[in-house]
């Protein structure tokens, strides 16, 4: 009589090859975050507070929010859709897809796209989609949903990779990371040149510009959103900040919490379609607003759980989790849901249904785990306990029902009539003792030779744990006897509370002290991501750059137009025999941009898409090579969002080293779709 | 004049480990305080709110409400998840109910996890108390984490005489109790305890103190069923203790 939900639980923990995936994603995962957290500008739990209120104030206001945000994305020439249900959503995007006589649609990650299941809908409409996300890429061939809300094959070993790649691909078996990321590299290339359409996800829809930010690691975010000729945006109603300054906020704790990254690699911000200037981008850019559920949610007593940024830190942190992985997370007729995990546990139910999710909140020890990992402060296990009260339907966000739990609370029957019972005697001291005094007895009637109690199996207790067996309570011996006195003590003075849990100790600021300067901090955190800085006089920037693509033997290059360089820079390289074009090629290894600015905190390189400025010169070409004036180097990546020349362009990346994954068996894998060299020529 | 306090000695003590509340009250009372016990305390209603039927627990809650409330002194209670329902979980329950709640507020200002009490507001830490062996101390969750104590209850067992304190592995790991999960989630549930288990047995320590009962019931009761030696204690336990006292199991 075991329910889907238990079966997939025991499947979960005797498949050796899943436990040891998920031993490992937990201990680097967790690694990593604490060494991220330390390196916060400021105190963790101010920032966490900071963003609380942010995502709090968002939710409350939701509607004026979203009004705001769609009359200025409109403004910016996206064209908005909204989507009530996950069918209306799916509709608005055949439709646009028919349109555009769609043949291939390239998707980077969307966790709401999967909630809605675009990809059947365009599977049986008769199209190719390809998901370019390499854990998403991995499930897709295995034709299984996303395990993990970040790392979606974290199921898989890379054994079990190198098998489905064989299988699926026709390639040669191997297990090695790197090949096997060469190998979805070479094959994803061929897919973004050719789709017709690219679905990308959004991290945070920033309402005061009308933008989408998108964070990314592996460049296929930024490929989509930049070859395809039409881009859509799929979002969540509920995943809105008001300011750039919020979105700074929520950038310094989302990728910290999901990865353990100070910045991932690309931090994407979308204003526009491709304008009259630009040499690349989608003429089209649609956003898809999806409700399926949040404004009931929003409605009810779970309406904190759309605070969520979805960073997964509660599924890394919580034990249950680490015990049977994302694909147990089931409903009562053993169907899949997109959201496992805490989070996962309340949003479930809360957008799909009370009676088909709420007993995942129950499969929860409500240790608070995952409160204290999450970035935004939600308190999931309150909510947890609000979806097993059976609370989480729309209307019942006032919680005066004091009649709540009596049907509507998901208790099983035997949980039910024992809580019954104990209730009935604990609510009356004479029954109480009447019922200790009842299970003394019992204890010594059924079990009188030992101290201990085996209780049967079904009573769930007894599966794998005996129960000492009740003594004369303490009451009764109270009353009967008192206990010796003590001579008293000298108090001492109280010592501090402290926090649940102890912080590794804080890097060195040293911005703020002025003992590092920008451009060195910038040298140090870009070193340590991987890429590298050269620093020159601005008349040896030809020369460095010559140094460079001799280095690498190329003598190709796309670059931007001359005058977005120093005067004269373009000319020394044509003179020096280099190649010189504006236009992407296959075969060019070698791309050629400046940055607007520098982001000293992160090693980060701001390139904005504009008339001449072909994004593609960062994306596509295996090494990218950036000429920053010194003196455009900020400390701080609020600095860098509120920069006017940039909350001007239509799109703009913000780059943080070599393009990255670890989503094969948590092992980082540098180079993937986007660069896998980037150099920095850094002048003064 | 010792400062008046009043004892909840949780359901779950009064009724499997009485003995835990003597050494409670002894504790105490080697601390400087008198202890009061109101004999008409039951439960918290913990197990029914975590159950999800807060109709089941209301009627404990309240009848505890009603019990400490014409008393005086702070409530100590020797177990972090109690204090949190008293002192959290009631919020929840009695929200909506503008005179209960302005109740149950009251009495949640009065409430203190036994080694939070000891600590934070008598400033006690040396308890004299003896207790020759290795031990590693498990932060059950509620206290650590809804109650934010964990240094309160180390700081005690520093000053135990003769007791060795070692490091246990992946200490802040839940130890898979969670109250009404265990029954209706066995199988995970179980897979925790065998992680707490062998993180015990990694640390190599005899005893394994903890602060809640259940922890402690569940952590014991898998051992046992093991046929495998107990090893987890109660605080109360250890800092009761003195030279000469009892064999600790038998």
């Amino acid at each position: 009589m075991t329910s889907p939900f238990r079966k997939k639980i025991k499947e979960a923990l005797a498949d050796k090859n899943l436990q040891d995936a998920l031993d490992l994603n937990a201990e680097r995962r967790l690694t990593a975050i604490k060494a991220a957290y330390a390196s916060l500008p400021q105190d963790l739990q101010s920032v966490r507070k900071q963003a609380h209120e942010v995502r709090e104030k968002v939710i409350e206001n939701l509607g004026d929010y979203l009004e705001q945000f769609i009359s200025n994305a409109q403004d910016n020439g996206i064209i908005v859709h909204k989507a009530e249900s996950a069918n209306q959503a799916v509709e608005k995007i055949l439709d646009i897809v028919r349109r555009r006589n769609a043949r291939v649609i390239a998707k980077s990650k969307s966790m709401v796209s999967e909630e809605i299941h675009i990809n059947t809908a365009l599977d049986e409409a008769g199209m190719k989609v390809v998901e370019t996300d390499l854990g998403e890429f991995i499930i897709q061939l295995n034709r299984q949903p996303p395990s993990h809300i970040i790392t979606p094959a974290v199921h898989l070993t890379r054994q079990e990779v190198g098998e489905i790649f064989e299988r699926e691909l026709n390639v040669p078996f191997t297990e090695d990371i790197s090949e096997l990321t060469a190998i979805a590299r070479k094959e994803l290339r061929r897919t973004f040149l050719e789709a017709d359409v690219g679905i990308s996800g959004v991290n945070f829809g920033v309402v005061e510009d009308g933008a989408l930010c998108i964070v990314t690691n592996e460049g296929n975010g930024r490929m989509v959103t930049t070859l395809p000729e039409t881009h859509i945006a799929v979002m969540g109603i509920e995943r809105l900040v008001p300011t750039m300054a919020d979105l700074a906020c929520m950038l310094y704790l989302l990728p910290r919490s999901a990865t353990g990254q100070k910045l991932t690699v690309y931090t994407t911000i979308i204003r526009k379609p491709r304008q009259a200037g630009d040499n690349d981008g989608p003429g089209e850019c649609h956003l898809i607003l999806v409700d399926n559920g949040r404004s009931k949610v929003r409605n009810s007593a779970l309406r904190e759980s759309l605070y969520c940024i979805r960073c997964g830190a509660c599924l890394n942190a919580c034990p249950v989790f680490q015990e049977i992985g994302g694909h147990a997370y089931v409903g009562v007729d053993g169907g899949p849901t997109t959201y496992p995990g805490p989070i996962g546990s309340v949003v479930s139910p809360g957008l799909f249904g009370l009676k088909q999710f709420g007993q995942l909140a129950r499969a929860s020890s409500l240790c608070g785990a995952c409160r204290d990992a999450c970035p935004v402060d939600i308190d999931l296990p309150k909510l947890l306990l609000r979806v097993r009260a059976g609370m989480g339907s729309p209307g019942d966000y006032d919680l005066g029902e004091i009649s709540v739990g009596r049907a509507s609370a998901n208790a099983p029957p035997g949980i039910r009539l024992g809580i019954k019972i104990f209730s009935w005697m604990a609510s009356s001291p004479g029954r109480f003792g009447i019922g200790q005094r009842f299970a003394k007895t019992a204890g010594r009637v059924f079990y009188p030779s030992s101290g201990w109690v085996s209780l049967p199996r079904f009573t769930g207790w007894g599966y794998s744990r005996d129960f000492p067996r009740p003594a004369e309570p303490f009451r009764e011996q109270y009353l009967k006897k008192r206990a010796a006195s003590i001579p008293l003590r000298e108090p001492k003075p109280s010592g501090e509370r402290e926090s649940a849990e102890a912080l590794p100790p804080r890097e060195q600021p040293p911005l703020r002290q002025g003992s590092e300067l920008p451009v060195q901090r910038f040298e140090r955190e870009l070193t340590a991501l991987g890429g590298s800085v050269i620093r020159c006089d601005s008349k040896n920037i030809g020369k460095n750059i010559l140094a460079v693509l001799e280095l690498n033997k190329s003598s190709w290059i796309q670059a931007w137009d001359r005058d977005k360089f120093p005067d004269g820079l373009l000319e020394e390289l044509n003179n020096s025999g280099i190649r010189v074009q504006t236009e992407p090629d296959p075969d060019i290894k070698v791309g050629l941009t400046a940055a607007s600015a520098g982001i000293a905190e992160t090693g980060t390189l701001a390139i904005s898409r504009g008339l001449g400025c072909p994004q593609t010169a960062s994306l596509l070409p295996e090494i990218h090579i950036a000429v920053l004036n010194q003196g455009d180097i900020y400390e701080s990546l609020t600095d860098v969002l509120n920069l006017a020349e940039l909350r001007e362009s239509s799109y703009v990346t913000l780059i943080s080293g070599p393009s990255r994954t670890a989503d094969i068996q948590m092992t980082l894998t540098i180079g993937v779709h986007g660069p896998a060299k980037v150099i920095v020529i850094c002048f003064n | 004049m010792p400062d008046k306090v009043q004892l909840f000695a949780t359901c779950i003590i009064d009724t499997l480990y009485p003995e835990i509340g003597f050494y409670v009250i002894d504790v105490l009372e080697r601390a400087g305080v008198e202890v009061e016990f109101p004999p008409e305390q039951t439960c918290c209603g913990q197990p029914a709110f975590n159950a999800g039927l807060r109709h089941l627990s209301r009627p404990i809650a309240e009848h505890f409400i009603k019990t400490f409330e014409n008393t005086d002194g702070p409530i100590v209670a020797p177990s972090g998840s109690c204090t949190a329902m008293v002192k959290h979980g009631y919020r929840e329950l009695f929200a909506g109910d503008e005179a209960w709640f302005s109740r149950a507020e009251g009495i949640a200002g009065r409430i203190y996890e036994l080694s939070e009490f000891l600590v934070d507001y008598l400033g006690v830490t040396e308890l004299e108390a003896h207790f020759p062996a290795r031990i590693a101390y498990h932060p059950s969750c509620h206290l650590l984490r809804d109650l934010g104590v964990n240094s309160q209850p180390r700081t005690l067992l520093e000053a135990v005489a003769g007791a060795e304190l070692c490091e246990l592995p992946y200490a802040n790991e839940c130890c898979g109790f969670g109250g009404v999960f265990s029954a209706e989630h066995p199988e995970v549930s179980t897979a925790m305890l065998d992680r707490k288990i062998r993180n015990i047995e990694e640390s190599e320590a005899e005893v394994v103190v903890t602060c809640d009962a259940g922890c402690m019931t569940h952590i014991n009761g898998g051992l046992h069923r093991r046929r495998e030696g107990l090893r987890a204690v109660h605080i109360a336990r250890i800092l009761a203790s003195r030279p000469g006292a009892e064999e600790l199991f038998g």
